[in-house]
């Protein structure tokens, strides 16, 4: 009896994407948006074409940090679909763009997730080398509804040092290995402080707390932010702290972040080898029994 | 540096009611279609206070058929079947430990 194993072909698929790649913490405010423009921009300025998605419908923060060059447009060859905001060189899509104003957004789980899926699916992304998910906070329907609609290449985990941040940000590593989703690594965020002046190093939340959770899950540490007022400052200007030849060390830090991404990513790769991550199998049968 | 997860390296047909599935791992296993159905865990076939099943497994065909098998994420798979309840997801990690039962 032959067989018919397919890669799936439905509409919703991101074919053209390399990578999809989750950024992800169980808490609000350790600075997920903010890591994840700033991976953006690094891969960027690395050479691959990025997009990014950001999957908060309630808190949506995209177009502040990266705002947009385009406006909304249909795609020309398929106007069903949306073409994704450009910004900086990158893709970039958000409930944010499409309602800049201040209205909060007060809908019930099955209509957030109905948007999660336009965001991903109705979105001409075109070839990507990287897509980049900014997840909302906390391990809920949003989610699973992406982890259970795209095959995630894998997860990157913020956190920032305290303890109250890492009880919560255990819960998203453990939901992320629940769903087989692979995670690349932590991020310290908002790990020290440097006084400008003496340059002594103060540790306000604590210190090493992203290192232990690596440590604790066996995860790869990929390493720290420091709290620097040019983050938020470029952050809420819009500016990317990449433009310019020379980089500060902010940028740097956001740089080798990026590599251990692209290098953690190739590792899983070959030792994940030619294993079926999305697949289709088509039955054959002489006669169905009902 | 990285674990090694439940991943499927190949999965067939075997016959008309029976699928083979060949892990990552090297182990191999068959597995009945009926079967799966039999354990479905969606809200409709369990009950969500108790946990008692709510549809009874014997009228359920061990020659059940199919349409279609896919893939749930990096996670799991789904079974489209001839008929009967398609709701549940049956994830790898249960499937893995069915296979050694």
């Amino acid at each position: 009896m032959s067989n018919w194993v397919q890669e799936k072909d439905t509409p919703f698929q991101l074919k053209n994407i390399r990578y999809v790649i989750a950024v992800a913490a169980g808490k609000g405010g350790v600075g997920k948006s903010t890591l994840s423009v700033n991976l953006a921009l690094a891969l960027k300025r690395k050479g691959y074409s990025v997009g990014i998605l950001d999957a908060d419908i309630y808190g949506p923060s995209l177009s502040k940090m990266l705002p947009a060059e385009t406006s909304i447009a249909n795609s020309p060859e398929n106007p069903d679909k949306l073409m994704p905001f450009i910004s900086k060189g990158i893709k970039a899509m958000s409930i944010s763009y499409i309602r800049p104003h201040q209205d909060p957004m007060a809908v019930r789980a099955p209509i957030a997730n109905s948007m999660i899926m336009q965001l991903l699916f109705q979105v001409e992304w075109g070839e990507l080398d990287y897509l980049i998910i900014d997840m909302p906070p906390g391990t809920g329907d949003i989610q699973l509804t992406i982890m259970q609609n795209i095959t995630l290449s894998g997860a990157v985990i913020v956190t920032t040092p305290q303890a109250v941040a890492l009880s919560d940000v255990r819960k998203a590593v453990q939901m992320f290995n629940q769903m087989n989703v692979p995670i690349l690594g932590v991020v310290e965020n908002m790990s020290h402080f440097i006084e400008p002046i003496s340059k002594i190093i103060y540790y306000p939340l604590g210190k090493g707390g992203g290192e232990k959770l690596a440590g604790e899950f066996g995860l790869p540490f990929m390493g720290e932010i420091p709290l620097d007022a040019q983050i938020s400052e470029y952050a809420d200007e819009g500016i990317s702290l990449f433009e310019g030849s020379c980089l500060s060390p902010i940028a740097l830090s956001y740089e080798n972040i990026s590599g251990h991404l692209v290098d953690h990513l190739y590792a899983l790769e070959s030792l994940e080898g030619d294993c079926l991550k999305d697949f289709e199998l088509i039955w054959e049968s002489k006669e169905y029994v009902y | 540096m990285f674990t090694k997860r439940d991943f499927i390296k190949k999965i067939y047909q075997k016959n008309n009611s029976v699928f083979t599935i060949e892990w990552i791992d090297g182990k191999t296993a068959d597995y009945r279609l009926s079967d799966l159905q039999k354990n479905c865990n969606c809200a409709r076939c369990v009950d969500e206070k108790t946990g008692e099943r709510l549809i009874d497994p014997s009228l359920i065909s061990d020659q059940l058929t199919a349409r279609r098998i896919f893939s749930v994420g990096r996670y799991a798979l789904k079974v489209e079947f001839s008929s009967g309840c398609s709701r549940g997801i049956y994830p790898y990690s249960w499937l893995k430990a069915l296979a050694s039962q």
